[in-house]
């Protein structure tokens, strides 16, 4: 009995299938059984037929006229167009002119010449069943049908065609590509480790983690003078994903000698002290757990100012000689909180208060409208500047930025 | 240019993940050689004579330096250091290995490039104008239509095994740079009387061993329907068009057969079903697009303009190059530059990796780090500041880019040939190179604008047909011999070029254009270019220069 692919809900399916394809007008009819008879004998000896037990579907050929069907398909059990050689393109125009102008809305069979590499058109142009070519396997051939995930124009399937629905597929698309971006960094890199900030944008990459259980490494740099509403968001991880969060902590004896010597609030007197606080709690720690890996992650955005514009996917940290992973370098603000109520993300609640970029306490305000989502961090240094030295490589990108 | 966006980015990834699977079950013999064949076509990997050989798709020739500096970067790690820019605005590199190929496209990805759907039977490649968006007699920009053309016709599920290919070309100047007249389906952009975008359709035309121009199927076709209308033409074509043989398998053989006329009447027929419905352009998606070819931060005209005149009389050269490679451009500060990849020795159209990564850097520099690939095997920088032309011409002395022949009869366009081409009978830029070596700079001048054109096959890759003389290589008992042909053209005038006589052997191709030359010299009216001459005297006294005898007989 041959095996064939159906496609039923979005679900494939290989079924034995019951079918006998009748090759010749006018031969002899098997008196009972499922057959599948040429347009000719579906057209002209109705009666007989339809008089046998078993049921009938009808084929037609590449240089036949669907229409001369049209009207005539009452109780009839499929349609099968045959496809002389795999590289016919015929019956895809016929697939179509069925399913769109003459309201076919069973079972549509590809017959013939049905090779893997032809399944993903031909569902698109609305096949439903595939009778897979006797000598190839129909499991392996309906791997084919997975090959994209987009498609940009309307066919005959219900993909909704990207040309008129971009937003929502570009957005669809950006958690597409960030899942397989994680899960391939994760495989190259089994010692990659993920620095969370704990905000919004870090949260959907601790959830990417968490969804697909990815072994990436998770943790965050507690530097003495974050938000409580910041350090909520460990013992959040925890709940929702069950997962710890390792919080790193500077060296006490670095920040007491720093504290003595220039006082509690020297980042506000020049950019200089500013960057010694950064290095002694969050510099020197992140390079304390990053050392000795191969891969690190953050969850940068390019939408988040000046000097994240140019931000790759994948960049070389040479300060570090490891190799330095961005996923949702393309994201918008939108996007984040887009995905975050999708997936029930928990979110930092100073997010709700004017705060989309959240760093220390001291040195961290809430921002007006219109201004630069990282306006807010160090907001009395010019925008050009706004970086702790965590990201400050000379990082040479390995990849172009998508718009 | 146009950006990738994350759907435009996972399509091209998802392609790669494809076509390496698909390599892999070929090389493991799960796939076989004919099975196989359609898939890597229709990723433009060719087998030729000597190599694989891989087609980079440049949509309508658009190009940054990136990408370029990517191209570059291609040709030196996988090929032999240079790359081939064809007569349809691609890059073609020669020596891939099969096994690499999968590899290149990852790289290509990257850089929002790939080699989709640039060979095999189906929507190939859209091509346009290359000055579009900036050429000074241009009616409407036709990037976004072409943008929306490669968009649709990517994975077009049904047409994806069509007879046999099947290209498209936009329009929307005056005048036609893009030879609109020789493809499968063309478009010609016009505002109606309410000033609404409007197109001219065009369908049946093509090179190839049987040269058409095509007939107007469509007038007045609202923008929004383009699509639809050209699902309409290929749904006719795709079940209509012959599958039998392959040399009688184009569009245009079918057009002729049922004529252009009951062809268009199919169409509008077809096209009943589907105007309005879920195809047509959505002004959101079109704004989109559109918004991604606004025009660069293009100082004021006073701020680009210098006054060059004292530099053009000190500098002979620098003044033929303003004459032959910089032309007028929408903004009067601003000038469009060609950088010849015409210089006698290298095929035309070939460039070294050294010279991509050259271009790439002058494009940085003087044209906010794009440019175009012209359909004359041309670099051109589209956005050059009139007050940094004297500079651009210095560097591209330096970079071997300055030849100031455009337009002129070295500025040759060619096939590669029987040099590399599985499909050539006969060789085409060794021709291209004696030719080029006959004309000093001064004669060039001289003669002004001349168009020739090498085909080394009845394909046409060369544009024989539409060159002002064109040259064919065929076949005699496997030598190579040469057909020459005068009066094509491809401009708005779109004409075939006749053959003039018996075929020719490959030394005498060289002689033969200098007397089609000195024809023209001697016969030709003040202001006259050669195309002029020879619409006004016709083709019997060029014949009679090349071939006495027969003139004498006639």
């Amino acid at each position: 009995m041959t095996r064939i692919v159906r496609l039923a809900d979005k679900r494939v399916r290989i079924e034995d299938d019951s079918f006998t394809v009748v090759a010749e007008a006018g031969a002899e009819l098997p008196a009972a059984g499922d057959i599948i008879v040429p347009t000719a004998d579906w057209l002209g000896r109705a009666d007989e037929v339809k008089a046998r037990t078993g049921r009938t579907g009808v084929w037609i050929g590449p240089a036949e006229d669907p229409g001369a069907l049209a009207g005539h398909l009452d109780g009839a059990a499929l349609i099968a167009i045959q496809f002389p050689k795999f590289n016919d393109g015929r019956g895809y125009s016929i697939a179509s002119l069925l399913r769109r102008r003459y309201g076919w809305t069973g079972e549509l069979r590809a017959i013939g010449d049905v090779l893997r590499d032809q399944l993903y058109y031909m569902a698109r142009a609305g096949f439903d069943v595939f009778a897979v070519r006797e000598d190839r396997d129909a499991e392996v051939a309906a791997t084919g049908l997975g090959d994209f995930s987009f498609a940009y124009q309307d066919s005959s399937d219900d993909r909704a065609p990207v040309l008129r629905n971009r937003a929502a597929a570009v957005r669809e698309a950006k958690i597409v590509r960030a899942e397989r971006a994680l899960t391939a960094i994760a495989a190259k890199h089994p010692d990659a480790a993920f620095a969370t900030s704990l905000s919004a944008e870090d949260m959907v990459v601790t959830d990417f983690i968490a969804r697909l259980k990815l072994p990436i490494h998770i943790f965050t740099l507690d530097t003495g003078r974050l938000h409580e509403e910041t350090l909520g968001m460990i013992a959040e991880t925890k709940t929702r994903y069950g997962i710890d969060i390792e919080v790193m902590h500077p060296v006490a004896e670095a920040v007491e000698a720093h504290v003595a010597a220039h006082g509690a609030h020297a980042f506000y007197e020049s950019l200089a002290l500013r960057k010694e606080c950064c290095g002694i709690r969050k510099v020197e720690p992140l390079n304390r757990e990053l050392g000795g890996r191969s891969a690190w992650l953050t969850g940068q955005r390019r939408e988040q100012g000046a000097t994240r514009v140019h931000l790759p996917e994948e960049e070389h940290d040479e300060v570090r000689n490891m190799t330095k992973y961005n996923p949702l370098a393309d994201w918008s603000w939108d996007d984040v909180l887009a995905y975050a109520a999708r997936f029930d993300v928990p979110l930092n609640p100073l997010h709700a208060r004017g705060y989309p970029s959240i760093g220390c306490e001291p040195c961290t305000r809430a921002v007006r409208a219109g201004e630069d989502p990282r306006a807010g961090r160090w907001w009395w240094e010019q925008s050009d500047s706004k970086e702790c030295g965590l990201h400050e490589s000379a990082a040479t990108s390995l990849e172009s930025a998508t718009a | 240019m146009y950006r990738y966006d994350a759907v435009d980015q996972l399509i091209v990834e998802e392609r790669v993940a494809q076509f390496r699977d698909q390599t892999k079950r070929y090389f493991e013999g799960t796939l076989s050689e004919e099975e196989f064949l359609p898939l890597r076509l229709q990723n433009g990997l060719y087998v030729q004579r000597h190599a694989p050989m891989l087609r980079i798709a440049i949509p309508y020739g658009m190009l940054s330096s990136t990408q370029l500096r990517m191209l570059a970067r291609l040709a030196r790690e996988y090929d032999r250091d240079y790359g081939h820019f064809t007569t349809r605005q691609n890059l073609q590199l020669n020596w891939p290995k099969l096994e690499d190929v999968p590899d290149m496209l990852a790289l290509l990805a990257t850089v929002q490039m790939h080699g989709i759907q640039t060979s095999g039977n189906c929507i190939r490649n859209t091509t346009t104008d290359h000055l579009a968006g900036v050429a000074s007699d241009e009616i409407i920009d036709p990037r976004p239509y072409c943008e929306l053309m490669r968009q649709w016709s990517t994975f077009n599920p049904e047409f994806a095994y069509l007879p046999r290919k099947f290209k498209v070309a936009f329009n929307g100047a005056t005048e036609d740079r893009a030879a609109i007249g020789v493809h499968d389906l063309a478009f010609e952009l016009s505002h109606d009387e309410n000033g609404d975008v409007v197109m001219e359709v065009r369908a049946g035309g093509g090179q190839g061993r049987t040269p058409r121009i095509a007939p107007v199927i469509k007038q007045g076709l609202p923008w929004r329907e383009m699509l639809t209308y050209t699902e309409a033409v290929l749904r006719a074509y795709n079940r209509w068009g012959r599958r039998d043989n392959k040399y009688k398998a184009r569009i245009k053989i079918l057009v002729e057969a049922i004529g252009a006329e009951r062809f268009a009447a199919d169409v509008e027929e077809e096209w009943q079903h589907l105007k309005g419905g879920i195809a047509q352009i959505a002004d959101e998606e079109f704004a989109r697009i559109a918004a991604c070819f606004e025009p660069p931060a293009y100082l004021s005209d006073d701020e680009a303009f210098a006054d060059v005149t004292a530099l053009r009389l000190e500098h002979k050269r620098f003044d033929a190059w303003l004459r032959r490679n910089v032309v007028a451009h929408k903004r009067a500060g601003y000038a469009a530059v060609t950088l010849s990849l015409k210089r006698t020795g290298p095929a035309p159209g070939d460039a070294t990796s050294a010279e991509m990564e050259g271009a790439a850097e002058l494009a940085d520099r003087f044209s906010f780090g794009e440019l175009r690939v012209s359909h004359h095997q041309n670099l051109i920088l589209s956005d050059v500041a009139r007050k940094d032309l004297f500079d651009l011409w210095q560097a591209a002395e330096a970079g071997g880019f300055a030849e100031p022949n455009i337009g002129l009869v070295t500025d040759i366009i060619a096939c590669p040939g029987g040099d590399f081409c599985a499909l050539a009978n006969a060789r085409a830029i060794p021709i291209a190179t004696a030719i080029q070596e006959r004309f000093t700079p001064e004669q060039q001048e001289d003669i002004g604008e001349l168009a020739i054109k090498i085909s080394g096959c009845i394909n046409s890759c060369g544009h024989h047909h539409v060159g002002h003389i064109g040259v064919l290589g065929v076949d005699k008992n496997g030598e190579e011999w040469y057909q020459i042909l005068v009066g094509g053209r491809s401009d708005k005038k779109v004409a075939l070029g006749d053959i003039l006589g018996r075929a020719i052997k490959f030394e005498e191709v060289p002689g033969f254009v200098n007397k089609l030359v000195d024809v023209y010299l001697a016969q030709r009216e003040p202001g006259e270019r050669f195309i002029d001459t020879a619409e006004r005297i016709g083709k019997a006294p060029f014949k009679a220069a090349v071939y006495p005898d027969k003139a004498v007989a006639a």
